[in-house]
């Protein structure tokens, strides 16, 4: 279980995170909402380990990760896929794949664990050998959905993963997530400014703005307009 | 061939191949954290010291230079964990760096001087002596010579190596691309930076025997010009690159003996200020330097 209680992050005078407090739901999908600047990503990286966090816990299956270097949150099985479309660009797609592997769990062998994703995503075997920043936006956002399955994870953060994507592609890719997260039975967190589409595939959704946690819900719930007349649009504004 | 061309050749490259090994070590640190060591010419420095002392005490030769570099890679952790990691952390002005680990090179070079006396002292020969030659083309080469060249190749191919071909390579230039990504996919930045400050000490330990081993003798002051020297062929290459290292450390290496073979031996190091301003001017990022590779 991933838990969030009273979590501050603060860039200088900057308060991105004001005590959030929350939940991710074992074996499910939870959207993290908000407008621009509402601290979503602050929360993902604070739980990853690269934000300063400046109180409050974060707790992995009830062990307090919050001092814990980022690399050995990784170690426990945290996946985090950042913003803005974050890999190795100047390595091939290839060498992206391997070491994300050899730095993860190594649950399955690495031919195995490559085969499987060029089963998934064909085009990505035909640019193996392409340096990684020289693909489609869509493709690269493939390779980075890949770089954190490839790991094996017990938990995934995805922070945007639609951003700057063609309907098509988006779709392509939340068909994966969701297909994942219901294969493997891992606790996933998508961090949406879309808040349809991810509230469609999650089962629980958080709203943040201007780094408070202003509503929570059931995912049908709030894409039905939020309960109270709308209060996820309200959230937004 | 012209004899005279002919040793100026021979010593611009073996002198040439120790300046890339400056070079390469000043890249690896470039990579993991994009600061440079200056405090390298001081560790070549004390690391040819160190030999000399423990050979004086009767240590065998290769036991020395072994000794010694085990001590400069422990000085490569200090450096890191005391002079980089510190200013790199103040953020701010990010260039404190300079002044750190050049202030940590002074400092060791005051220590030397105090300990071991400032004058120059003859260094011993580890494998021939400068009489031993071999005859190539005519010529004679001197085997001091040919054995820095062979050491600095293949210490680069090993590197290049391992760069290439390992995980543990491949993490390095990982952090180098983006060490944040790196930690959140698991990677131990911290060793893999502490192990590049390590690893770049002992090259300049090597380098620094080598050049002792071809010039004869060690002073405190020796290698403070030879880091800047490398410096200008890490630039050269182009920062960062491996072949670029070796490149720019011949150019710098040739030029420099011809020029001061021909011209005037003092304007054998002026030369190769000349060579970096030119190509900062021409081609700033160097002979090997790689464009970023980014795509919206
Ligand atoms: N490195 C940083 N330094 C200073 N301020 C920052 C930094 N990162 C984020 N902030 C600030 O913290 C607040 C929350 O930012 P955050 O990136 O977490 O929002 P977000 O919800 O992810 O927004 P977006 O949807 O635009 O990605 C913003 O006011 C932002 O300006
Ligand atoms: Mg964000």
């Amino acid at each position: 279980m991933l838990e969030v209680r009273g979590l501050q992050v603060s860039y200088g005078a900057v308060r991105a995170l004001e005590a959030v407090s929350l939940t991710a739901a074992p074996g499910g999908i939870t959207a993290i909402l908000g407008a621009n600047g509402a601290g979503k990503s602050s929360l993902l990286r604070a739980i990853s380990g690269v934000a300063p966090v400046a109180g409050g816990q974060i707790l992995l299956d009830g062990r307090d990760i919050t001092t814990l270097p980022a690399a050995a949150r990784a170690k426990l099985g945290l996946a985090h896929a950042m913003e803005g479309r974050r890999l190795f660009r100047q390595l091939t797609v290839e060498d992206n794949l391997k070491l994300a592997w050899s730095f993860g769990a190594r649950a399955t062998p690495l031919p195995a664990a490559i085969a499987e994703i060029y089963g998934r995503f064909p085009i990505l075997e035909q640019k193996a050998r392409t340096m990684a920043g020289l693909l489609s936006g869509g493709q690269q956002q493939m390779v980075i959905l890949s770089c954190t399955t490839i790991r094996s994870p017990r938990y995934l953060l995805l922070d945007e993963p639609s951003l700057g994507l063609a309907p098509i592609i988006v779709q392509q890719i939340y068909g994966f997530i969701t297909e994942y997260a219901q294969r493997s039975g891992i606790t996933v967190v998508i961090a949406e400014q879309m808040a349809t589409l991810a509230l469609r595939v999650s089962r629980h959704g958080f709203v943040l703005r201007r780094g408070r946690l202003v509503l929570e819900g059931d995912s049908r719930t709030l894409l039905e307009g939020g309960g109270e007349s709308g209060a996820l649009a309200a959230s937004y504004l | 061939m012209d004899d005279f061309f002919f040793s100026l050749v021979l010593a611009g490259i073996s002198v040439g191949s120790v300046y890339a090994l400056v070079a390469l070590g000043l890249n690896l640190t470039f990579w993991t954290t994009k600061t440079l060591n200056f405090g390298q010419g001081s560790l070549m420095m004390l690391c040819a010291m160190l030999t000399v002392f423990l050979s004086s005490q009767g240590v065998a030769m290769a036991l020395a230079v072994l000794g010694s570099l085990l001590v400069i890679a422990a000085l490569g952790m200090f450096i890191e964990r005391w002079t980089v990691r510190p200013a790199l952390r103040s953020g701010g002005s990010t260039m404190g760096w300079v002044v750190s680990t050049l202030g940590f090179g002074i400092f060791l070079q005051g220590m030397a001087a105090k300990y071991f006396g400032s004058q120059a002292v003859a260094f011993p020969e580890v494998i021939f002596t400068a009489q031993d030659y071999v005859t190539l083309f005519g010529q004679y080469v001197s085997l001091q010579y040919l054995v820095v060249l062979a050491v600095a190749v293949v210490l680069i191919l090993l590197l290049e190596l391992f760069v290439r071909k390992t995980v543990w390579g491949q993490a390095v230039h990982a952090v180098s691309l983006d060490p944040e990504l790196a930690l959140v996919q698991g990677m131990p930045v911290r060793r893999i930076i502490l192990g590049s400050f390590m690893l770049s000490s002992v090259l300049a330990g090597v380098a620094g025997v080598l050049i002792a081993q071809i010039g004869g003798t060690v002073d405190p002051a020796f290698g403070f010009d030879l880091v800047l020297l490398g410096f200008v062929a890490a630039v050269l290459g182009g920062m960062g690159s491996s072949l670029g290292a070796l490149a720019g450390g011949l150019v710098v290496g040739l030029i420099s003996k011809l020029v001061g073979g021909y011209v005037s031996t003092a304007a054998e190091h002026g030369i190769a200020f000349a060579l970096l301003m030119l190509m900062l001017a021409v081609r700033p990022q160097g002979l090997f330097g790689r464009p970023e590779v980014s795509k919206a």
